[in-house]
């Protein structure tokens, strides 16, 4: 975090994240992308941006009004983001974000 | 007790946890939902284990399009209830233990029923609908359930012990789409040793427990890992329960 706290008074402001995605996601999608971004990236913001490579992987994750599929579990670090708070929370600096769907065949 | 057959069959896993424990196992009753991709293994090898009472559970009848994957199912068995060719494996695989084979779909009137005293309940389902009902079982009975998925190459697994870990519904909250999907058999086959290795250690109560995490699998990559998992206080089906200490089975 003290990384995070220096780069608080650099004017650019950019920084890095790691995004993950799982299973059919990760099909479409591949995983392990690291980007870029400008402070204040809000989440859903972010993925639609790295869906959208692949109109397949974007239908898959998002919905034709561009929210995502209900059962879509987004994570941070670890911990679980609500996909209603996805849209106003903002990826900070060395975040690595999980995107994944439940599996359901047995 | 065993008898000498029994002291020979489980001799050389009595060498990793005793008398002591496969007694844990014989006395254990374990409740599998499903007979086919996943419920194929589970229940092989918990039967060959020792786990004395097996239920296994299934409503469908043995297609030739399951061959590829259900390997307790054979070529011979196409148009055979499931139930009735799961029993017959399990009690060749292993004479000394007791398997009940449910012919019945397993829905919200009869899945507490169903699952009566067993003492674990082991996901082998194809879709969500009954697997929130299974979890419901369990935080009802207080029991713990081993969720297993699978599709493709990938496969997740988690254990959950109502009241302790997060519910299939903390972690899951949402159902994916229902689909065919596409499957290879080693994918349940390792998925599935994977839970039937969860109940081991937790009927013998030892070891590390797949507890607070989901351990997602990439056949593809030959790749595990695990993502850390907590309870959503807000859950629909678990937020009532009070955290508990205990994360194996009471020795």
């Amino acid at each position: 975090m003290q990384w995070y706290d220096n780069k608080e008074n650099n004017s650019e402001k950019e920084m890095t994240v790691k995004i993950r995605f799982f299973a059919r996601f990760r099909e479409l999608l591949g995983t392990d992308i690291v980007i870029d971004v400008a402070a204040a990236t809000m989440f859903t913001h972010l993925i639609t941006t790295i869906a959208r490579k692949n109109p397949e992987g974007y239908a898959a994750i998002f919905d034709e009004n561009g929210t995502f599929h209900e059962f879509v579990i987004l994570m941070k670090n670890g911990k679980r983001i609500e996909l209603t708070d996805a849209a106003t929370t903002p990826v900070a600096d060395g975040d690595e974000i999980a995107v994944f769907p439940p599996v359901a065949g047995g | 007790m065993f008898s000498e057959r029994e002291l020979e069959r489980y001799k050389r896993q009595m060498m990793l946890f005793g008398e002591e424990g496969q007694e844990r196992l014989k006395k254990a009753h374990i409740f599998i939902a499903g007979a086919g991709g996943l419920g194929s293994p589970i229940s092989i090898y918990l039967a060959v284990a020792g786990v004395g009472t097996i239920t296994i559970v299934d409503m469908d009848v043995v297609d030739l399009t399951n061959l590829n994957r259900q390997v307790l199912h054979f070529d011979r068995d196409i148009g055979k209830k499931k139930t009735a060719s799961a029993e017959d494996k399990l009690q060749a695989l292993n004479p000394d233990i007791t398997v009940n084979a449910i012919d019945v779909k397993i829905d919200e009137s009869n899945a507490v029923k169903l699952v009566g005293k067993a003492d674990g309940i082991v996901d082998a389902m194809d879709n969500f609908k009954t697997r929130y009902l299974l979890n419901n079982a369990a935080i009802a009975n207080e029991i713990p359930f081993f969720h297993g998925g699978i599709r493709g190459f990938y496969g997740q697994a988690t254990t959950i012990i109502p009241g302790t870990t997060p519910c299939l519904k903390c972690i899951f909250p949402k159902a994916p789409p229902k689909e065919v999907f596409p499957v290879v058999g080693v994918t349940p086959g390792i998925i599935g040793t994977i839970q039937a290795n969860e109940v081991i250690k937790y009927l013998i109560g030892s070891g590390e427990l797949l507890t607070n995490r989901l351990f997602i699998w990439d056949g593809m990559q030959a790749h595990a890992e695990e993502l850390g998992v907590e309870r959503n206080p807000a859950c629909e089906a678990c937020s009532g329960m009070t955290t508990k200490k205990t994360t194996a089975r009471k020795k």
